[in-house]
């Protein structure tokens, strides 16, 4: 399903004192398949724009179309169920999603709402249960009784059951230990790849984005700052820092390595033994003798 | 010195059929330590600070703040002491508009009016949420929240505070600036700071760390001396700072040797720098 936005703004709280614009005449383009990252600063508008493709917040003003879907203030009436069924999202705070008496019920939920079979459900639970590295000893428990990491890995089981056709994930790492962290995201990155799922992924870690986003969209102040494939967007410095934004670790480290021993790394993936490798030659040839 | 929080062979359960979380657990932190607790999901963190507050109660075993046992009779009390910043922060909303949720823990200790407006507004700003005080708490962004939670436990200049994960929403840059204003207030009070975390940068500021693996103390080192063990380390589920990763490379494939493994590029270029006229 492409997805477009097309002059979107959205005001919250609309004629009243508390009214807020937090989108400002957005457009943007994702097409099927694609792993797109959406950065910004701290109330940039990041959660706004994602809620928008779902639905849950329609445009004050502008469209979005989804697939067959065409989102704006007029059609309120349409059937969005069936583009829930196909849009999946993990909220920022995983509390918000989850309300069932048992975690097994929760992520069910979903499955019997959109009349999956019922001798499916429990091969779709299991499944997604091992995605985010959980055991079923958690089913019957509730799941507010789990901790914050728990429940954040018992959200994204409930949406991945669904096997959405895009996946939308606000910062879905937030709350995870580092391998969880570090897992998770190879996992999503494996079912973009595998099943081409479309996946839009809100972070604040740069790495994450650098690391397997095909495009990046740099959010401020409710507009798109910037927008470009990750090595465009991070080779321009002056404009992240417009943004409030710093560069990926990485990035950052090899830019001071060259500018302190006159060295030429490039980014290009490289693994730390492969970058250390590098740093070594580079650092043996530019010795003077 | 005095000891801030003590666990005395603290035993605690969610409930009856649970298994323990905590089994004979014991820790001491000092008056004025700045210590982080980190550890895999579910391994006890916040639970452990659940407990220093008084919010769980143990099923055996003691829990001293400041010296004294915590008790049924005197918690509210003690509590006016420590400041808390939750995993979630709506969970501590009280206000119905970011103002009064800072003013709340203030006029609960009694501070006079004009010291009150004082410290909102410096908070505030502190937070960088000046502009947001009659907005209602629940309809701010994810990270604005943790801004605004942060805030209202500054306010009260607690004794002790505790972060549990309170800067994982914040944008890279927001966390740095958030995290030094904290330290600066600890600083000028004295305030004994545990910080919870899965962010590596964040153990950065602080004097010791607490590494928890399934409800026990894996680890109680310093910062420094952390990564020694980093093989350790990974096999309960935590990972290394880039630039560690790359210093086990340099040691490991090229002879160089580190004294320390540099936890930030300022200490990895210093080390390389070192070690590379050496070579
Ligand atoms: N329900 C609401 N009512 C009024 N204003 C809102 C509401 N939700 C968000 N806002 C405001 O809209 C702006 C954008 O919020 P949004 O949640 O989209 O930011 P974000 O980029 O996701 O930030 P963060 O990184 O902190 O999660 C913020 O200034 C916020 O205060
Ligand atoms: N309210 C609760 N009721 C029952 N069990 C709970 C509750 N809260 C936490 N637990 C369980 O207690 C254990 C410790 O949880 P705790 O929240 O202290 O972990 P944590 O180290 O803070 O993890 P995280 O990094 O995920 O926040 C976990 O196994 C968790 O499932
Ligand atoms: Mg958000
Ligand atoms: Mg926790």
């Amino acid at each position: 399903m492409d997805i477009q936005f097309e002059r979107v703004s959205y005001t919250y709280q609309m004629n009243t004192p508390f009214s807020y614009q937090a989108l400002k005449d957005i457009n943007m383009e994702i097409k099927t398949g694609e792993f797109v990252a959406v950065v910004g600063h701290t109330g940039s508008g990041k959660s706004t724009l994602l809620q928008h493709i779902n639905g849950l917040l329609l445009p004050t003003e502008g469209q979005v179309q989804v697939g067959n879907f065409r989102l704006s203030r007029d059609n309120k009436r349409q059937d969005l169920k069936k583009l829930r069924e196909k849009v999946g999202v993990v909220f920022q705070y995983p509390e918000h999603q989850l309300f069932e008496e048992t975690v097994e019920r929760d992520i069910s939920f979903g499955l019997k709402n959109f009349q999956v079979p019922a001798e499916e459900t429990q091969a779709r639970i299991a499944s997604a249960l091992e995605k985010v590295h959980l055991s079923d000893d958690v089913l019957q428990k509730s799941p507010f009784e789990l901790s914050g990491g728990q429940m954040r890995r018992v959200a994204i089981a409930g949406v991945l059951a669904m096997n959405p056709e895009v996946l939308i994930l606000d910062e879905p790492t937030a709350g995870l230990d580092p391998k969880g962290q570090h897992d998770i995201m190879n996992m999503f990155y494996d079912l973009h790849k595998t099943k081409n799922m479309t996946t839009i992924l809100v972070t604040h870690q740069m790495n994450h984005a650098l690391n397997y986003a095909d495009h990046i969209f740099v959010l401020a102040d409710g507009r798109v700052h910037m927008k470009g494939a990750p090595e465009q967007i991070f080779s321009q410095v002056e404009s992240l820092e417009e943004a409030n934004l710093d560069m990926p670790d990485i990035l950052s480290l090899m830019n001071q390595i060259n500018q302190k021993f006159g060295t030429d790394l490039c980014y290009k993936r490289q693994k730390p033994d492969e970058l250390a490798k590098e740093i070594v030659e580079q650092l043996r040839e530019n010795k003077p003798l | 010195m005095m000891t801030a929080i003590e666990f005395r062979d603290v035993y605690f359960r969610y409930n009856e059929d649970a298994p323990w979380v905590l089994k004979k657990f014991n820790l001491k932190i000092e008056e004025n330590e700045t210590v982080a607790i980190i550890g895999h999901n579910g391994s006890g963190k916040s639970t452990i600070a659940k407990l220093a507050n008084g919010l769980l109660v143990p099923q055996a075993g003691d829990i001293l703040v400041n010296g004294r046992k915590l008790t049924a009779s005197n918690v509210w009390e003690i509590r006016q002491n420590i400041g808390m910043v939750f995993q979630n922060p709506e969970n501590q909303f009280v206000g119905t508009t970011v103002r009064d949720d800072v003013a709340f823990g203030l006029e609960n200790r009694g501070i006079p009016r004009k010291e009150m407006i004082e410290r909102i507004h410096t908070s505030l700003t502190q937070v960088g949420m000046e502009n947001y005080q009659n907005h209602e708490p629940h309809n701010l962004s994810g990270g604005q929240k943790q801004r605004v939670a942060i805030a209202s436990v500054m306010a009260t200049y607690p004794e002790i505070l505790l972060l549990d994960e309170a800067t994982s929403m914040l944008d890279p840059r927001g966390r740095k600036e958030i995290l030094s204003t904290i330290h600066d207030l600890k600083e000028e009070l004295e305030i004994t700071m545990v910080m919870i975390t899965h962010d590596l940068h964040e153990i950065i500021l602080t004097d010791r760390v607490i590494v928890m693996n399934q409800g026990q103390i894996y680890k109680d080192t310093t910062v420094d001396h952390l990564f020694n063990d980093y093989q350790g380390l990974q096999s309960i589920g935590l990972s290394l700072p880039l630039t560690v990763e790359l210093a086990i490379e340099l040691e490991r494939q090229y002879d160089y040797q580190f004294t320390t493994y540099p936890l930030d590029n300022e200490e990895f270029l210093e080390a390389l720098w070192t070690s590379n006229l050496k070579e």
